[in-house]
């Protein structure tokens, strides 16, 4: 029974942003990604910094355990393809 | 449509700081039982590693403070020296970098 | 249904305009007592979320921020039904209001400064091989080269520390008196000499913007990054803490590092 959302970092769409447009989404994650009212506990299914996982791709991934199973392949700039 | 401004006269430089700040690439988690000793091997030496830092913070302090004899300097040297070279054997075996010996404490931040 | 949450508002009835929200789907106010939470609704089948989703979150809150007081929740906060959400609003319900009341017509500034740190340290350094010490080396020796070294280290560091603040403290004298509340976060980097937050009051917005304008044309080799108005993201305080998420259980502590290291959580004590 998964109840995670991950969240995706999509670094490729990232380095096509414009400086301005890259300095106001970090200074928004500055805020938003872990100040603010931030509660955990099992009631609340997910929150942003749980499992933030880098991938390349831009498909929509279907399972969590296609996430897992990517989880411990390298990263870093490869482009990597659900199997 | 909002009225927030952000402001800066140099986006390269703080996009720069502020990405080394969030740590853009993520932490890889090792699920492989394989390498289930260098976990346990990373927290022990990460306390270790805390102490010896702390011991070379100390006595740095007591060097300023001038209360030590040129003999105790030696003498202290020599540990502190030894204690650095075991440090870096033991990450050597393990396979360990100085960047993964250390522990985040969520609110509180890293432990060094 | 899936339960996105973006704030907690002081104000409990139906919204008026529509805002839309995350997946194009529009925002409503779910009341308990005097409070609302502003939520939407996810798609059952989602399962990721992209970060660049956080600045329509933003946006939200932004809107939200014109008419009522907001507590903007940290991002990605999802619920499984509406009794769960509301369990947690009635856990926090104190919190919630004291917040709303502390931050009630306040704003949040941002202002990060960047300080040549390797001109500073070259500086730092002449002066230190100038200056006599307490390591006088009669005879040479590894260990004596190694603590030389070290103190030279120590010493340096120290003094860039001081430096910092020294600096740190010129900086924030501008805001100081303007400012309700701040919070400080000193060399994030080594570059990254400030990360401020400051909690204004609305009405004094602009002599805010004035005393930042007045920051940046005084002469320095500093460069800076403005931010705001912000919802208050850096001021709010939360005193109740579910005891599944207590830091300094070091029991539950040992199970997180152990789950950061790849074990799985088998049991609940070690």
């Amino acid at each position: 029974m998964d109840r995670q959302i991950k969240t995706l970092q999509d670094k490729n769409s990232y380095l096509d942003l414009h400086r301005q447009e890259r300095v106001t989404l970090l200074e928004v994650l500055d805020r938003a990604l872990d100040k603010g009212v931030v509660i955990s506990g099992d009631i609340v299914i997910s929150v942003a910094d749980v499992d933030l996982v880098y991938l390349g791709l831009k498909v929509l991934l279907s399972s969590v355990e296609t996430m897992e199973r990517l989880r411990g392949a390298p990263m870093a700039g490869a482009q990597e393809e659900p199997t | 449509m909002t009225n927030r401004i952000i402001e800066t006269d140099s986006q390269e430089a703080f996009i720069e700081e502020i990405e080394k700040v969030q740590d853009v690439l993520p932490k890889r988690i090792d699920a492989n039982p394989k390498n289930v000793e260098k976990g346990l091997a990373k927290l022990v030496l990460t306390l270790v590693e805390l102490i010896r830092k702390l011991l070379e913070k100390q006595a740095m302090r007591r060097i300023e403070g001038g209360s030590l004899s040129e003999e105790e300097i030696e003498q202290m040297g020599e540990t502190l020296l030894k204690l650095e070279n075991k440090m870096q054997e033991l990450k050597e075996i393990f396979g360990l970098k100085d960047e993964e010996l250390n522990l985040n404490l969520g609110p509180l931040g890293d432990l060094m | 249904m899936k339960i996105y949450a973006y704030g907690i508002i002081d104000f409990h009835n139906k919204l008026e305009e529509p805002i839309e929200g995350l997946e194009e789907k529009g925002i409503y106010n779910v009341s308990y007592r005097d409070i609302g939470v502003t939520v939407s609704e996810l798609n059952e089948e989602t399962r990721e979320i992209t970060d660049t989703c956080i600045l329509e979150h933003e946006k939200v809150v932004e809107r939200l921020m014109i008419n009522f007081t907001v507590l903007p929740m940290r991002f990605l906060t999802v619920f499984n039904t509406q009794e769960d959400l509301l369990s947690m609003v009635e856990f926090y319900y104190e919190d919630f209001k004291n917040n709303l009341q502390r931050l009630f017509n306040k704003v949040e500034f941002g202002m990060k400064v960047i300080w040549p740190a390797d001109t500073i340290k070259k500086r730092i350094i002449d002066v230190y091989h100038k200056t006599k010490h307490n390591i006088s080396v009669s005879i040479d020796s590894p260990a004596k080269t190694f603590v030389k070294e070290k103190f030279e280290k120590h010493i340096i560091d120290k003094e860039f520390q001081e430096e910092a603040n020294r600096c740190i403290a010129v900086v924030d004298d501008y805001f100081n008196k303007i400012a309700v509340e701040k919070k400080l976060k000193r060399l994030q980097t080594e570059s990254l000499l400030l990360n401020a937050s400051y909690l204004v009051d609305k009405d004094r917005q602009n002599e805010f913007k004035q005393a930042f304008e007045q920051l940046k044309n005084a002469p320095s080799d500093l460069k800076f990054l403005f931010s705001g108005p912000w919802p208050c993201y850096n001021f709010i305080t939360l005193t109740k803490k579910p005891s599944s998420v207590d830091y300094f259980n070091t029991e539950d502590m040992l199970n997180r590092l152990l789950a950061q290291q790849g074990f799985a959580q088998e049991r609940n004590s070690v």
